[in-house]
């Protein structure tokens, strides 16, 4: 049996989105599997690989020269502080580690039911992040304090 | 200059203080004077939600400044009843007027009133968000009694979960440099804990026991359960009758303590305590009129 099939394989050309906190992958999966540009795009995905850093992590490789940045801004939100590299020829050639923005425009739904951006016609909904070690943001609106994990994405893919 | 009242969030303390000093000059006005200062001027009122006190407050103070109102105290006989947005509503209205005064059950209308309008917008309460100006007469009333607002022990009791005016008077509070709270009340409506910041600096005591603070209170601030903010009617009726105090609970208060209320009050507070030296929402309530003229003046951008 060959030993590298166990692995996943090097990509020549593409993305691959890293330090995926255990079990976090498949929600990503899921937003990238959303947007139809990446339907056809070849993607290995793992799950549970060994890391140095987290002990445990998962692991997608997308084949595409580019990712959209709204798909990036949408997982920023989903699943903060994860690794985006940029491979070209085998090798990384760019690496960011992806965080929500400060103001979170029209990219979240609130979550309080009484608010005027769930029933007012085409208003963006703005997020202002408060406390970025425990994920809070507030709404601009109706100023109530929310954690990002709570909160669905408005994003239409 | 500020354009709008939106939230007490928005305000320095700077421009708290500059409120309850103008109010202090509006006070001393004579009512002879008073009526020119926005001769020519319309106020919209727009009352999404009923309302007596506050709106009625709003168009006396527009009118004692020589002022004219404009507006409906409730959506049933207007386009929001026929589907009109709100934001048609705000670019419909803000050709026939000067300044918006606006109550909204949904939370952040007045915020998003002031976002597309260019006239000065007063909130005059969303949802159980915020209610400014309330807030502004409430430290008003507060100052003028005490001579001071910082190291006195002000309780809070009653519906601390829906009050918008405790969330945002408590908000106020902690800009004055307020860190220890007490609040009293029933499980099911306890003060949300996003009301709390997690710095160590405030203590808030919490308890369900009403006469346990009494003797060491400077302020009780009072509150209306509100069945409207319910929903469901059941929890409701589990808790209405939680908090009433009488005279004869205020036997043990310190003589100096003074018991506000946002009115209307149903049953929390009982008609013998009206004639004791403690009450004094009535007073609070006559601060409201004076307050809401000094708001009207600034945010029209009058000098005194």
């Amino acid at each position: 049996m060959n030993d590298n099939l166990l692995y996943i394989p090097k990509i020549e050309n593409g993305i691959v989105i890293d330090h995926i906190p255990s079990g976090e992958g498949i929600k990503i999966l899921e937003i990238i599997y959303s947007y139809p540009e990446l339907k056809n795009v070849a993607i290995t995905f793992g799950l549970n690989y060994l890391s140095t850093k987290f002990g445990k992590k998962d692991l997608i490789k997308i084949q595409i020269d580019y990712l959209n940045p709204k798909i990036i801004q949408h997982v920023s939100l989903v699943v903060p502080g994860v690794t985006i590299k940029s491979i070209k020829e085998f090798k990384v050639y760019k690496k960011i580690v992806i965080q929500p923005p400060d103001v979170i425009t029209n990219m979240l739904e609130c979550g309080n039911p009484k608010c005027i951006t769930r029933s007012e016609k085409n208003l963006e909904t703005v997020f202002v992040v408060t406390d970025k070690v425990n994920k809070r943001v507030k709404c601009n609106y109706c100023e109530r304090i929310f954690n990002l994990n709570g909160l669905k994405t408005r994003i239409q893919p | 200059m500020r354009k709008d009242l939106i939230s007490m969030d928005d305000l320095k303390i700077e421009e708290i203080k500059e409120f309850i000093a103008l109010a202090k000059v509006v006070e001393n006005m004579p009512a002879a004077d008073r009526v020119n200062y926005l001769r020519g001027k319309i106020m919209a009122a727009l009352f999404f939600e009923p309302s007596t006190r506050t709106r009625l407050s709003f168009e006396a103070a527009m009118y004692r400044l020589g002022g004219n109102v404009i507006g409906f105290a409730d959506t049933a006989a207007t386009s929001v009843s026929k589907g009109e947005s709100f934001s048609d509503t705000i670019h419909t209205v803000e050709n026939y007027s000067d300044i918006f005064v606006i109550r909204h059950h949904e939370e952040g209308a007045a915020r998003l009133a002031g976002e597309i309008s260019r006239l000065p917008v007063v909130n005059a309460g969303d949802g159980s968000n915020q209610h400014p100006t309330q807030t502004l007469l409430d430290l008003f009333t507060i100052e003028k009694q005490f001579s001071k607002v910082t190291g006195l022990n002000i309780a809070f009791v009653g519906d601390l979960k829906y009050s918008r005016t405790v969330h945002s008077l408590l908000m106020a509070l902690m800009k004055f440099g307020v860190t220890d709270f007490t609040f009293v009340a029933p499980k099911s409506l306890k003060l949300p804990d996003y009301f709390k910041p997690a710095d160590e600096k405030y203590n808030f005591y919490e308890t369900e026991n009403l006469e346990d603070v009494i003797p060491t209170c400077d302020v009780l601030y009072m509150t209306r359960i509100q069945r409207e903010r319910f929903p469901d009617i059941l929890e409701y009726e589990k808790v209405k009758n939680s908090y009433v105090i009488d005279a004869k609970l205020l036997e043990n208060a310190p003589e100096h303590l003074k018991v506000l209320h946002p009115l209307p009050r149903v049953n929390e507070i009982a008609y013998d305590v009206d004639n004791t030296e403690h009450a004094w929402y009535f007073p609070q309530a006559k601060n409201g009129i004076i307050m809401r003229q000094a708001i009207l003046l600034k945010l029209l951008g009058v000098k005194l």
